[in-house]
């Protein structure tokens, strides 16, 4: 006797999207699924990739990551080495966070020269992510997309910049992160608006914002289930791979904070407060996450079955 | 499935009586439909009518309680299978296990350690759940003096996971605490017939969807009643989908047999116990048991349960009043934002990453963003000066400056003009706050005189 289960069955299958590799490389493809995450049921021709963030600028870590990367994240060419090597990223975020006024200000040409270095010291697939100040990447964006000697995606496009971003790496060969704030109509929106410039479905990654664990990662959680459940359903416009920061889980005093005995040694709860964000975006749904702590890397891939 | 409105009108006398206060059946439907309206006030509702509709509105997944009293643990009972179409309601309740082989000193040591396992956060407790006493002894004296011990030195419920003999002996000793009975597969029969001589919820625990069938019967068979279904899963992987196709048979398939809470036993060399029990929170798990009593994995399990067993549709709201950001001054900057957790939470760690002191003002707008208590006209120039008077910030600060968000930046006025203080238009977005706060000239917090 055996018991019938119910398995919810969708008209719809998730985009696949590759980010490329350089000579050498392994490129990453994500997507592809018609169905949910974590179950032997439909097709998952993709499991879910594990990046790492490579940061730029000064740099102020907290404990369980000064002692894990701290040595290489001042160079941003050994720390994407290392990031792509040793600790098993299938893809890097190259933060340009360094040429943010407030966070060493370097320029946009040198913010564009560790982008050409960092692309030609290893061949995974990169992510380049702006600054955050929207008068710097507006000059940021098309540099980097400029002087990327091969396919990368922009991160990220959002409502106020896209047709610059978008601009750039279209002209350029580039892929795209379109980005909302929590927001389901607002990720839609946003991928209609890159389809109006004409721009290619498959170089577009949805990133909803993550918040991280205790600080918010519920509407993340939510959200990325809605995206997937409305793509799953044949929502066209959302049914593209989605890409988790995981940066906001350093954010959290629980992450961070060495002072509180009863919390239990910060160096463990550090990159446990990071694996519980990423795995909470796993079972929702997300297809890419980026994390900072290289036992991150290796604990999230363990768990990003197809 | 649920009925529909026209599904529960068919039922209905269809008189238009007016004895439940409705003007036509119809309408009392839709009342009924809705949830905002029971049978039992139609008088001449037929016995059919009744039954339906109450087996209807029975929770596809039933209740399961362990314990009694304050710490009284709830299992099942939900009724979507994402909290994004209504809520859950019964968090994944955790137990920490403890050995009965254990010494005098061990044992209480290990006891003390579960009682650590409460942390407060946002302004909420969250804490481990229940003890899992395991018999490794084999001796039904010493079990039950462990589970009496156990239950003295934590107030917790208890999960007796023991074969049929100690199983017996503890709940000679315990029952009035109401624990689960929990034993393994082969002493299922004897441990089902004292869970329903007793009237306690017990454990049943078998290979698989189709194993947990087969032995569920047998536990109903031997009449005990509150069940809980563990799928006794080799691996994560095995765990989740498990546990996924217990809550889809709920309340998918409607499949009474297998509509029971779910359990996981995460000890005893399961592999990868905190990969489980994260991906079990946040799919289906109704009750872990974990070896592990260290806070660093605690401590981030039950923030992540805390998250996502929150009402979706009622934001988390932050308790009102005048937090300082690192430590501030009277001369200090005073910066005001709404007590919508994430406003709170985003505005708090932007304002910290400035590294500049200051006094967050968290306005009472029940839990709306700034811009939406400003559209619902709760995040007025009014409320706003009211705050200003009543919240002790003029004993804090010498100065008479409030930083007000740039998105409700026409508010200034009012609140000069009721409050006496000056406002500075903060930015728009919160992320701005660093570069705003850092340059901020000193003098825009000079005291005021007279």
């Amino acid at each position: 006797m055996s018991v019938a289960l119910p398995i919810p069955g969708f008209p719809g299958r998730i985009l696949a999207v590759t980010l490329p590799a350089g000579p050498g490389g392994t490129p990453v493809t994500v997507g592809g699924q018609n169905a949910l995450p974590l179950l032997p049921e439909g097709e998952h021709p993709n499991a879910p990739a594990v990046g790492m963030e490579v940061p730029t600028g000064p740099l102020e870590l907290p404990p369980a990551l000064a002692e894990a990367i701290g040595p290489f994240a001042g160079d941003p060419v050994a720390m994407a080495r290392k990031c792509a090597g040793d600790w098993g990223a299938r893809f890097l975020f190259l933060s340009l966070s360094g040429c943010h006024p407030d966070a060493g200000g370097q320029s946009v040409s040198f913010g564009a020269a560790v982008v050409r270095e960092v692309l030609s010291a290893t061949p995974a697939p990169v992510i380049v992510g702006g600054c955050g100040d929207e008068e710097v990447d507006a000059r940021l964006f098309p540099a980097v997309a400029e002087a990327a000697g091969r396919p990368v995606f922009l991160s990220y496009a959002e409502e106020k910049n896209h047709r610059l971003v978008a601009g750039a790496a279209l002209a350029y060969g580039h892929g795209v992160v379109s980005w909302s704030p929590i927001d389901i109509n607002m990720a839609k929106q946003m991928n209609l608006l890159l389809a109006d410039l004409g721009f290619p479905p498959d170089r577009v990654l949805i990133d909803p914002l993550t918040g991280g664990l205790g600080y918010g990662m519920e509407y993340t959680f939510s959200i990325v289930e809605r995206i997937r459940l409305a793509g799953l359903s044949g929502d066209a416009a959302l049914a593209r791979p989605v890409l988790c920061h995981l940066g906001d889980a350093w954010k959290a005093r629980e992450a961070t904070d060495p002072s509180e005995g009863t919390w239990g040694d910060v160096g463990a709860r550090g990159p446990r407060w990071e694996e519980t964000t990423g795995l909470a975006c796993l079972a929702a749904g997300a297809d890419l996450v980026v994390c900072r702590h290289p036992s991150s890397v290796a604990r999230l891939s363990g768990a990003a079955w197809r | 499935m649920a009925l529909t409105a026209i599904d529960i009108y068919k039922l209905l006398p269809k008189t238009n009586c007016r004895e439940c206060g409705q003007a036509t059946c119809l309408a009392f439907a839709m009342q009924v439909a809705a949830g905002k309206a029971s049978i039992d006030l139609c008088p001449p509702a037929s016995e059919e009518a009744r039954e339906k509709l109450s087996a209807a509105a029975a929770p596809p997944l039933p209740k399961v309680t362990i314990g009694t009293g304050e710490r009284e643990v709830v299992l099942g009972d939900e009724t979507v299978l994402f909290r994004h179409e209504k809520t859950f309601y019964h968090p994944t309740a955790i137990a920490i296990s403890i050995r009965d082989d254990a010494s005098g000193e061990e044992f209480a040591s290990r006891l003390a350690a579960i009682r650590r396992l409460s942390f407060e956060r946002v302004g909420q407790r969250i804490s481990v759940d229940l003890v899992a006493l395991r018999c490794v002894s084999g001796d039904p004296g010493r079990y039950a003096r462990a589970a009496a011990a156990a239950l003295d030195a934590t107030g917790l419920p208890l999960v007796l996971l023991a074969p049929a003999g100690p199983l017996a002996a503890a709940v000679e000793a315990v029952a009035p605490s109401r624990p689960l009975l929990a034993p393994p597969p082969e002493d299922l029969v004897p441990a089902a017939k004292l869970a329903a001589e007793r009237q306690l919820p017990l454990r049943v625990r078998a290979r698989g969807i189709d194993g947990l069938s087969v032995a569920l019967a047998d536990a109903r068979a031997a009449g005990a009643v509150a069940l809980v279904a563990d799928p006794s899963p080799e691996t994560p992987r095995d765990a989740v989908t498990l546990a996924t196709s217990l809550r889809r048979l709920a309340i998918l398939g409607r499949v009474r047999d297998l509509a029971y809470p779910s359990a996981f036993d995460l000890g005893g060399g399961f592999p990868d116990p905190f990969l489980a029990a994260v991906l079990l929170v946040a799919k289906y798990g109704s009750l872990l048991v974990l070896d592990s009593s260290d806070p660093a994995d605690l401590l981030p399990l039950l923030t992540l349960r805390q998250n996502l067993f929150t009402d979706p549709q009622r934001p988390i709201q932050v308790e009102p009043g005048v937090y300082p950001i690192g430590a501030p001054s009277e001369s200090s900057p005073v910066i005001i934002t709404t007590n919508f957790s994430l406003t709170y939470f985003t505005v708090r760690g932007d304002a910290e990453a400035a590294k500049v002191p200051a006094h967050l003002l968290i306005a009472d707008v029940d839990g709306m963003s700034v811009l939406t208590a400003w559209a619902a006209g709760k995040f007025t120039g009014e409320s706003i000066s009211k705050m200003l008077a009543g919240c002790g910030i003029g004993e804090k600060v010498t100065h008479r400056t409030l930083i007000l968000p740039g998105m409700v930046a026409r508010l200034s006025g009012k609140i000069e003009e009721l409050s006496g203080w000056r406002v500075l238009v903060g930015p728009q977005e919160s992320s701005a706050l660093p570069s705003y706060l850092r340059r901020l000239p000193p003098a825009a917090f000079l005291p005021v005189h007279g």
